[in-house]
């Protein structure tokens, strides 16, 4: 009994600090996306307004946009993260903490420089240019910069470390009996590896596309440093309305509809690590 | 969180900070945009204790009064003003208008928001026979945004312009129409910089029909939507001005104020800048003593220090934007290059020239029209 009150009492320590930092601030906002703007203030109310223009022909584009740009970037990721992460779990031997400490130490660095970096690497006249004119892959000036490709490259380079920290995490959990197995009865191994690692890590994949589609789905900073600002983001639109239309009303309605669909995206990934338990118990019992 | 708010903010505006370092050829807008974050960062707790602590509280953009100025202040009058810094002017109105805009003495609104903030009941009224403004220049007194300058004396200024590469656009622009004209071409297409302040995308449009874009008119805002969206093709990046994308050649034709472009010229000397006709915007950063300022006395004493003629001629220099004195072209030290850009030019007539004023009830459309054209140009 008097464990169960410490439990409680340390439990509502976190419970408390996310009821006042994010359910207060997201209850204001649902608040708010009900209500008429005025410039800078909001008249509480119920008005479906708002509900309207944010899903008006605009700001549904630019949210089918955003949503297949976060889920094909998240895409690539995954593919780009699965080999490092497969060779890290299953390949580095005793260089594990070292490979794991080359793929975390840039994820150190603040995103503003690891962007701004890859915004004087990709510049004209910048050094990946120079590479490629010296090597004879280019010869006019390189324009990606300011360009959806230089979004998606930025994106890519900065949310990989966290698909692939997610997915070794979880190929380092497959038990080594079970690949045993696989080969004992005859697999060869590319059968091995699509039959039996790929399907247990699927929890992995889950976790890194939903590290990655989350906040691809709300990335600011990228698309406005590599992107040129061209080609409305969901989360430009929603801080122009904040920020210079002063209208928090469309942009809490605008918010709420984006939680929804993080809802949902989480709710679809959720089913799929339904497997996670299962692996980690089978090494436990071997 | 102010920090990230500070960051995204200054990603969004025409200015990551409103100081052009004299001479700084150098300066990318990395450096300027790394200053401008970590200045937000710093400097984000002002507090109400002025009268304690013998603090002067300002509330400006970042890197916006020399330091040498500011220390020979402190030595004079024995008082250290304490900086907090913004990187747009909806950041200092949204903050003003909140609880947490208490405390500061001196805030230094762009002349868009003077309205608007003044408006909330959030600025003094100036005791105008308190300041000398006989020595500033008179064009920048009394202007639509500030009549009879009721709340602020002007601080700086800047314009409206176009930097461009002859050769690309293959002739002069004097005016806006000439600006959209050479855009099309093929040598400039796709190498061109707009601003992703609404009102300096959409009023160019207004202008080349000769309509004034302080109009009320909702309809010729709208007006403008189908010709910049079809010219939003042309435009490569709405994002921060750089002067080495303009050195390089990435860049062509770009929307700028005159710092920013004499920070290019100073790169690439073949670079020519104009203030397109039939008009362009003047803005006009200005003082204002914050509404209930712990200490009013000292604001007042900072403002006629600001004001004195060493400090005005100092100040221009640091910035690289004018001062209010009049007759501060000729006051310039000897060594400073392009010293003409620093005023826009021989030619600029500041009477001629026309301030945005923010009005709630046209704003969001200009930032429709700003959405939908950043929209076009990435589709």
């Amino acid at each position: 009994m008097r464990r169960n009150t410490g439990d409680h009492v340390l439990a509502a320590v976190p419970l408390a600090w996310l009821a006042v930092l994010f359910l207060v601030p997201l209850g204001f906002t649902l608040v708010y996306s009900f209500g008429t703007s005025g410039f800078g203030s909001v008249t509480l109310g119920f008005s479906l307004d708002n509900y309207a223009q944010a899903l008006g022909p605009l700001y549904l584009q630019t949210f089918l946009r955003t949503l297949a740009f976060a889920v094909g970037t998240s895409i690539a990721c995954l593919l780009f993260a699965y080999p490092v992460a497969y060779a890290i779990a299953r390949r580095s031997g005793r260089f594990t903490v070292v490979a794991f400490a080359l793929i975390l130490v840039p994820y150190l660095a603040s995103l503003l420089i690891r962007v701004m970096s890859w915004q004087i690497l990709l510049a004209q006249g910048g050094p990946l240019e120079r590479i490629l004119r010296a090597v004879g892959l280019l010869r006019s000036p390189l324009t990606v910069l300011d360009s959806l490709p230089a979004v998606v490259i930025g994106t890519l380079a900065v949310y990989l470390p966290i698909a692939v920290i997610a997915l070794t995490v979880v190929l380092d959990r497959i038990p080594p009996e079970v690949v045993e197995a696989s080969q004992d009865l005859g697999a060869r191994p590319s059968s091995t590896f699509w039959t039996v690692i790929v399907p247990l890590s699927r929890p992995g994949v889950a976790t890194a596309a939903l590290l990655t589609t989350v906040p691809m789905l709300g990335e600011l900073v990228i698309p406005v440093l590599l992107g040129g600002n061209k080609g409305l983001f969901l989360a430009q639109a929603i801080s122009t309305q904040y920020a210079q239309s002063q209208n928090y009303a469309l942009g809490s309605a605008m918010v709420v509809l984006l939680v929804i669909a993080v809802g949902v995206i989480v709710a679809l990934l959720v089913r799929l690590t339904r497997g996670f338990d299962a692996a980690g118990a089978e090494r436990g019992a071997g | 969180m102010s920090t990230r708010t500070g960051v995204d903010s200054a990603l969004l505006t025409r200015t990551v900070s409103r100081r052009a370092v004299l001479g700084a050829a150098a300066l990318t807008p990395v450096a300027a945009f790394l200053a401008a974050c970590s200045s937000t960062g710093s400097g984000s707790s002002a507090t109400a204790s002025a009268k304690l602590t013998g603090q002067l509280n300002i509330y400006t953009w970042p890197d916006y009064f020399s330091k040498d100025d500011l220390a020979a202040y402190a030595k004079k009058y024995g008082v250290t003003p304490k900086i907090s810094t913004y990187t747009d002017s909806n950041t200092l109105f949204t903050k003003l208008n909140s609880a947490a805009g208490a405390g500061y003495d001196i805030v230094v609104p762009s002349s868009g928001w003077v309205k608007q903030i003044a408006g909330k009941g959030l600025l003094e009224e100036l005791d105008l026979d308190r300041l000398n403004l006989k020595n500033l220049d008179q064009s920048l007194l009394n202007r639509n945004y500030d009549p009879h300058n009721k709340y602020t004396i002007p601080k700086d200024w800047g314009l409206l312009g176009v930097v461009y590469d002859p050769d690309a656009t293959g002739g002069e622009i004097k005016t806006w129409q000439d600006f959209f004209d050479a855009g099309a071409k093929p040598a400039v297409s796709g190498r061109i910089r707009m601003t992703s302040a609404a009102e300096e995308t959409v009023g160019p449009a207004l202008w080349v029909q000769g309509k004034d874009w302080n109009t009320k008119n909702l309809d010729d805002i709208k007006g403008t939507e189908d010709f910049l969206t079809g010219f939003a093709k042309h435009v490569k990046t709405f994002s921060a001005f750089d002067a080495n994308a303009m050195a390089s050649g990435a860049i062509v034709l770009a929307q700028a104020n005159q710092a920013y472009a004499r920070n290019a010229i100073l790169l690439n000397p073949k670079l020519k800048w104009v203030v397109p006709g039939p008009t362009s915007e003047l803005w006009v950063d200005s003082f204002a003593i914050a509404k209930n300022a712990p200490d009013i006395e000292r604001a007042y004493q900072f403002l006629r220090y600001q004001l004195t003629p060493t400090v005005q001629v100092n100040e221009t220099v640091f910035l690289g934007y004018p001062a209010s004195l009049k007759g501060l072209k000729d006051k310039l030290p000897s060594n400073v290059k392009e010293s003409d850009l620093i005023f826009g030019g021989p030619d600029v007539d500041l009477d001629k020239l026309t301030s945005f004023v923010v009005d709630p009830e046209t704003y969001p459309t200009f930032q429709d029209v700003q959405n939908k054209v950043q929209a076009a140009a990435g589709a």
